[in-house]
């Protein structure tokens, strides 16, 4: 899929655990993982608000566009 | 309301192993009887299967009488490989109502539609059969006793699943994909 998730590189920036997040979040690990992994089919905007708030950072620091070819 | 269609599940199930049972000796019976009346006595045809009598069909043509009781074997063995499908789901647990979109069961559903298809096709052709040969002049047993009643109820069954498999598809896609919003 053309969308990366860059869960990983904002949680090392933040020095910030998947256990961590998760309790904060609010979301399951599993669940977690399958955003991390570039699994998901989608994310609530719910999700994505929530995600940013903790990280303290805009959903292009977690979304990102890269052409088929590209990737 | 989980209890109560917890109950229905289960007496759907039983009523779906005592079909598959009834079918399968059926089936086994049709074809015992082929081979006894063939192969050892051709007195056979007169008391052929629930009382049916074929000993006309037997004496005008052997290869006509072997046609149509084929065609009875086939159209049987068909009908309890559709109610061993049935009970293969309601065993293997695939009729989750939790999350009732899942590959096995929409599989199931296609492997239904296409075996009521061949019911269908075969029905058909035994009817057509029966048809030909009462033409000739030949007395047979009703389509209901030669189990071959119905064609055109068993296409249309074929033409229902197939339009609820497509739909189950769908619903499979999208529960997947609620599955994997996060």
């Amino acid at each position: 899929m053309p969308i990366i998730v860059n869960l990983d590189v904002m949680m090392a920036k933040r020095k910030m655990s998947l256990n961590e997040l998760s309790d904060k979040v609010g979301l399951t690990l599993a669940n977690l993982s399958i955003l991390k992994t570039g699994k998901a089919k989608a994310i609530r905007f719910s999700t994505l608000e929530t995600i940013c708030k903790v990280l303290h950072c805009q959903p292009a620091d977690i979304l990102e566009y890269v052409a088929e070819e590209e990737s | 309301m989980a209890t109560k269609k917890d109950y229905l599940l289960i007496v759907l199930h039983i009523l779906s192993w005592i079909i598959f049972v009834g079918l399968c000796v059926e089936a086994g019976g049709f074809l015992f009887n082929t081979l006894y009346t063939l192969f050892y006595n051709p007195a056979g045809a007169a008391n052929f299967w629930m009382k049916s009598d074929l000993s006309a069909l037997y004496s005008f043509n052997q290869s006509h009488f072997v046609t149509l009781t084929a065609i009875m074997v086939i159209a049987a063995v068909l009908k309890a490989i559709m109610f061993y499908v049935i009970v293969k789901l309601f065993h293997d647990k695939k009729l989750d109502l939790t999350a009732p979109f899942n590959e096995a069961f929409g599989r199931g559903l296609y492997n239904l539609s296409y075996l009521t298809a061949g019911i269908g096709l075969f029905t058909y052709w035994g009817t057509k059969l029966s048809a030909n040969l009462i033409e000739q002049g030949i007395s047979l047993p009703s389509l209901q006793e030669l189990r071959l009643a119905g064609a055109d109820v068993w296409l249309f069954m074929c033409v229902t699943l197939l339009v609820f498999g497509r739909i189950f598809k769908k619903g499979i896609t999208i529960q997947n994909e609620n599955q994997l919003t996060i």
